[in-house]
């Protein structure tokens, strides 16, 4: 159960979603950067920033690496949307344009690192519990009570803080809220750098705990998170998690009781199934973004 | 004759094409499709068991491979047009992801190691499919149904009021894209004799929304276009990588470019590079008003 | 048929904010009847509700001879109702003639070439009636602001309408071309067509217009003929300040 790292995922998507308007798609990216910052940096060898660094150096150096993306990509995606009257398609620039850094991004990695999985190992082997016939991984149980942690400050950050009530307006309304003396400048930026905080610890917690990383590592974690999203409500942090663990669930279900291949089938015809009967998910009030991407 | 090389690209490219139309023709009416790999999928697996399993020409099996896509995008149409913006997005990628999922669970059909089929389609079969392809959605575009797309693209609630049936537009585009896209994914598992759901899958319906929004979907030259720049300009670099060891990196890093080339565009030329106007100037300097012949 | 339309007792509320309250007014067949009031009576609102975009709370609505309440949006054109829009509402990335061709999209089949050259005659010929011309190689997007508004004139004509709902056609244009739409609108007139205008150029509306319903607060104030209409007490206190009602008033 991959717990945690999905959850932190789920909320960075659904974060970005809920605050800007905007399904992100470089969050996979982010998350697999950091994750292969991290492994370069931490081995020695002729590969690309293998300096054999401590592996905590190098883990911070991956955050690093992830949140300067992210903001990167708030420059160069996110200030140019410019929603015109009427033209359907054209509310989709934001998402284009992340699933072009997308493919830069990984193809980047692919070009520097080679596309081969490459072993990542901690000093601290995944330790587990044993409760009756179920395995914790205690990785993963920590990411998920860090995951949950998390989510709990960002939600009284939101809540009740000058901040969090700005980042609400902003969601609500960017134009009003520059009217109103909002520094929507200085904040959206702040919004990206969470994401790229929360798909950092994602990736190289899901490193760690499975010992490879590869170029495309991102791809099947969006998935998984997306859908996440999408069940728990879109804009909803605590949705997302739910969403999260709800995945999980029914993936284990799936599996066991058809085989691994189905797995995909239950966890999408889902979706799809809560997309046109209740876009709002099972945890949202109203569907944000109806027209928006 | 070309080399093997070169027709390997060529190929390529008259797939892309098909590919590409078959996700420009919904995106003209505004709907984005995220999911083309699934009809893809179904035409290929569709006609790749034709040949395989039932001995078919390959004529028949392409031409089934199409209808089945068709027909599954026909029936999807309903549920997925009561989305909108992101969740539509959203849902034609779900569609494709459970369209892979039921495949690989079709043992006969192969299953995860993907199927393999005999019968052969070559450059004289990809070539005129791919020709056939464009002239058969640029004269739907000149039709009154292609009107009714462009207008509900343009403004939906007054092509309304002038009697464009939202709906059924909508419906009609959808239906015509899946089955050009099962036609794309017939010819794409008989030109590499094999088929499987994990090389045709996330990463290649982004792909192909990106090149057809990259080309523009105004006019009906905006997928020949992107689909071109997509199948050889990341061709181009790995031909210029072999010239010196120096330049190896272009080889890795040659879709990077057309990451890139996206990025650019959507910050400068949203609408893409061939436009409408575009097209307008590049036809001939300004005529003289209501002379002769039409304009359109 | 009596009347060209009827709009019996018909209110609309968006939220909590009723628009239009308990209107009721009859246009006669063949008439020029112009729609008027201040900035936010409604009038754009009642358009919306005539032609579908929006439906009706409560009251009836029968255009034509048929009762169009329920009626879908896009069937209205097929009952014969065309409108033109306050702001331009043309497809921006579509050319002069394939806009004006939208008009008479409802009666053609779906296979049609567009670029048929009897259908692109009609719609040049259509242009041609209202001083525009063809504008080949541009997108209407491109084009003036006074020529698109007269365009969008034409693409409600070519719809062939027993009934035109125009809403501000003169705004925006210079004096010429304003002398230009209203010839046409007359043309218009005089070959069966009846007219509902909403204008805040008295003048044209004097000019033009032989039925007059003033609207106020989403109420109807006044329903008669132009003569009548400066006279009025209530009009009057509703356009107090306004000059041209002040002038015509005291030229009564």
């Amino acid at each position: 159960m991959l717990g945690g790292v999905l959850a932190f995922v789920a909320v960075a998507f659904t974060l970005t979603i809920g605050m800007l308007n905007f399904l992100n798609f470089t969050i996979p990216a982010l998350f697999m950067l950091a994750g292969m910052v991290t492994w370069a940096l931490s081995v020695s060898g002729p590969h690309f920033l293998g300096f054999g660094w401590h592996w905590a150096w190098a883990a911070v150096a991956g955050i690093v690496v992830a949140v300067l993306a992210s903001l990167l990509i708030e420059r160069f995606t996110y200030r140019y949307m410019k929603p015109r009257f009427g033209d359907a398609t054209e509310h989709a620039l934001p998402l284009v344009s992340s699933l072009g850094f997308l493919i830069v991004f990984e193809h980047l990695a692919m070009a520097l690192w080679g596309g081969d999985p490459q072993r990542f190992e901690l000093p601290y082997k995944s330790t587990n519990w044993y409760v009756g016939e179920l395995i914790f991984g205690v990785p993963h149980l920590i990411s998920l009570g860090l995951a949950v942690s998390l989510v709990a400050v960002l939600s009284g950050i939101l809540k009740r803080t000058r901040l969090g009530r700005a980042l609400r307006a902003i969601a609500e309304n960017p134009n009003t809220s520059t009217l109103m003396g909002v520094e929507v400048q200085q904040i959206v930026p702040l919004v990206f750098v969470i994401a790229g905080l929360l798909s950092a610890l994602a990736g190289i917690l899901y490193a760690a705990s499975y010992g490879t990383v590869t170029p495309f590592m991102g791809d099947s974690i969006a998935t998984d998170a997306i859908a996440a999203m999408v069940l728990g409500g879109l804009g909803n942090i605590w949705g997302a998690i739910a969403g999260g663990l709800l995945v999980g669930l029914v993936k284990v279900l799936a599996i066991s009781a058809f085989g691994a291949e189905i797995e995909k089938i239950p966890v999408w015809g889902l979706l799809l199934l809560i997309l046109v009967v209740r876009p709002a998910g099972l945890f949202g009030h109203t569907p944000i973004g109806k027209e928006k991407f | 004759m070309i080399s093997g090389y070169w027709s390997g690209v060529l190929g390529m490219l008259a797939i892309n094409i098909v590919v590409a139309y078959s996700v420009f023709v919904p995106a003209a009416a505004g709907l984005l499709n995220l999911g083309s790999a699934g009809f893809v999928l179904l035409g290929a697996y569709m006609a790749g068991a034709m040949t395989s399993l039932f001995g078919l020409p390959l004529a028949a099996a392409l031409l089934l491979g199409s209808l089945t896509a068709g027909a599954v995008a026909f029936l999807i149409s309903f549920p997925i047009l009561r989305t909108r913006g992101i969740y539509m997005v959203l849902a034609t990628f779900a569609f494709a992801e459970v369209v892979a999922g039921v495949l690989l669970n079709i043992p006969a059909l192969g299953g995860a190691a993907g199927l393999s089929v005999m019968a052969y389609a070559g450059l004289p079969v990809l070539i005129p499919s791919a020709v056939a392809v464009v002239v058969a959605v640029a004269w739907l575009m000149r039709t009154r149904f292609g009107l009714s797309v462009r207008a509900l693209h343009d403004d939906e609630s007054v092509a309304g009021l002038f009697g464009v049936h939202l709906r059924l537009t909508q419906v009609m585009a959808f239906t015509v894209g899946g089955a050009i896209g099962g036609l794309g994914g017939g010819l794409l598992v008989h030109q590499f004799n094999f088929i499987d759901v994990q090389s045709t899958g996330a990463l290649f319906s982004i792909y192909v929304l990106l090149y057809v929004l990259m080309g523009g979907t105004q006019t009906v030259w905006g997928p020949l276009f992107g689909a071109t720049f997509f199948t050889l300009v990341p061709e181009a670099f790995r031909k210029l990588a072999e010239i010196s060891p120096a330049l190896k990196f272009l080889e890795a890093g040659r879709y990077m470019i057309f990451g890139i080339a996206v990025v650019l565009l959507m910050m400068l030329r949203p609408q893409g590079v061939i436009t409408r106007t575009l097209v307008e100037r590049l036809s001939g300097p300004a005529k003289p008003a209501s002379s002769g012949r039409g304009s359109a | 048929m009596k009347n060209a339309l009827s709009v019996s007792d018909v209110s609309k509320a968006f939220g909590g904010l009723t628009v239009i309250d308990r209107v009721s007014f009859d246009v006669p067949r063949g008439s020029r009847t112009a729609l008027i009031g201040p900035n936010g009576a409604g009038k754009s609102t009642l358009f919306n509700l005539i032609s579908g975009v929006y439906s009706v709370d409560q009251g009836r609505i029968v255009a034509l001879g048929q009762d169009i309440t329920k009626l879908p949006l896009a069937r209205r054109i097929g009952v014969g109702i065309a409108r033109s829009f306050q702001n331009i509402r043309l497809m921006p990335h579509l050319s002069t003639l394939e806009n004006v061709m939208l008009g008479e999209h409802h009666f053609s089949p779906a296979w049609q070439l567009v670029s048929s050259a009897r259908a692109s005659q009609r719609a040049r010929a259509a242009l041609q009636e209202a001083g525009l011309h063809d504008y080949p190689g541009q997108v209407v997007a491109d084009l003036p602001y006074g020529v698109q508004k007269r365009i969008e004139v034409v693409r409600a004509l070519m719809a062939k309408p027993g009934l035109m709902l125009l809403d501000e056609p003169a705004a925006g244009l210079n004096s010429g071309e304003t002398h230009e739409l209203r010839a046409l609108l007359g043309r218009v007139s005089a070959s069966g067509v009846t007219l509902v205008v909403v204008e805040h150029d008295m003048p044209f509306v004097k000019h033009l217009c032989d039925h007059v319903v003033v609207l106020n607060f989403g109420r109807k104030i006044f329903e008669g003929s132009p003569q009548n209409v400066r006279k009025d007490a209530a009009v009057l206190e509703a356009y107090l300040g306004s000059a041209d009602v002040m002038e015509d008033a005291r030229a009564a």
